[in-house]
């Protein structure tokens, strides 16, 4: 554990066990066990242990296997969801459409840029650039566009059902 | 605000500061963050402070001046060269790594 790293102590002071374990899990890329957690949050195995199963009943994280040892990983239709509910409540139906349109001409002009249609192709060229700016220059706006696109894919659902989600949409009792 | 939004498959991160973090309100911090193109893969990231009196960060990508991903950049002056050093993060996970760029942020900032 590396409690004496820079930032521990302060993070300590402002969360509990639980808060630390959970944004630990959610935002890992992968599986994880429950002692690599523990790690990152500065908490004891089994206090992780414990929490990631609390996190599992309540499907924010999925429990796996790898090698015999249990593992944890976000569970994407949760963190999903979280993320249309964020653009919900910062956004109105406008505001959802002229977002979309903003992320839209992003991935147009990309597009022009490059004379790609997609990330993948952008990264298979960036293979073959000329010199190495070049190359790590498409290959960052190639890891943009993977985000703007992700994000694309969450403000068109949002604005789908926009009516069942949104806050302001829901009937009164 | 920063926001990043990996692979469909993952997670966000979103981190909020203002200007008392920030030290002054004519200051920004810009924050990056990538996953990596597959799960197993180590993110790349940097968070960036810009302002009238000094312009620094901490990066994890791939820089011709360093050897390895993790640096620290710092320039005196808007228009003259950074000086790189090297750094090492204590874990690549999202939340430490904004703790301790906040920690090392506001030290850097004293001096």
């Amino acid at each position: 554990m590396t409690e004496s790293a820079p930032g521990v102590e302060t993070w300590k002071a402002h969360t509990t066990a639980f808060d630390r374990v959970r944004s630990v899990a959610v935002s890992a890329s992968g599986p994880r066990t429950a002692a690599e957690i523990a790690a990152d949050a500065a908490v004891a195995e089994n206090t992780a242990r414990d929490h990631l199963e609390r996190l599992v009943e309540m499907n924010v994280v999925l429990r796996g296997e790898r090698g015999g040892t249990t593992t944890y990983a976000p569970d994407p239709l949760h963190a999903r969801a979280g993320s249309i509910r964020e653009l919900l409540d910062t956004h109105d139906h406008d505001g959802l459409i002229e977002l979309k349109a903003e992320l839209q001409e992003r991935t147009a002009e990309w597009a022009a840029e490059y004379e790609v249609d997609s990330p993948r192709e952008l990264r298979e060229r960036a293979a073959d650039a000329e010199d190495a700016a070049t190359t790590r220059r498409m290959r960052a706006d190639a890891n943009d566009w993977e985000l703007v696109a992700h994000r694309l894919g969450l403000v068109e659902e949002a604005i789908r059902n926009y009516t069942t989600y949104s806050r302001s949409g829901r009937a009164s009792a | 605000m920063a926001q990043g939004f990996p692979d469909e498959e993952f997670t966000n991160v979103v981190a909020e500061l203002d200007a008392v973090v920030v030290g002054r309100e004519d200051a920004t911090l810009t924050v990056r963050w990538f996953a990596g193109e597959q799960p197993e893969s180590d993110p790349g990231f940097s968070f960036h402070y810009s302002g009238p009196d000094a312009d620094f960060g901490w990066h994890h990508e791939p820089n011709p001046h360093v050897d390895g991903w993790s640096h620290f950049q710092r320039r005196e002056q808007w228009g003259s060269a950074y000086r790189y050093e090297p750094h090492s993060f204590a874990s690549l996970a999202p939340v430490r790594v904004v703790w301790e760029v906040l920690a090392k942020l506001d030290a850097e900032l004293v001096e």
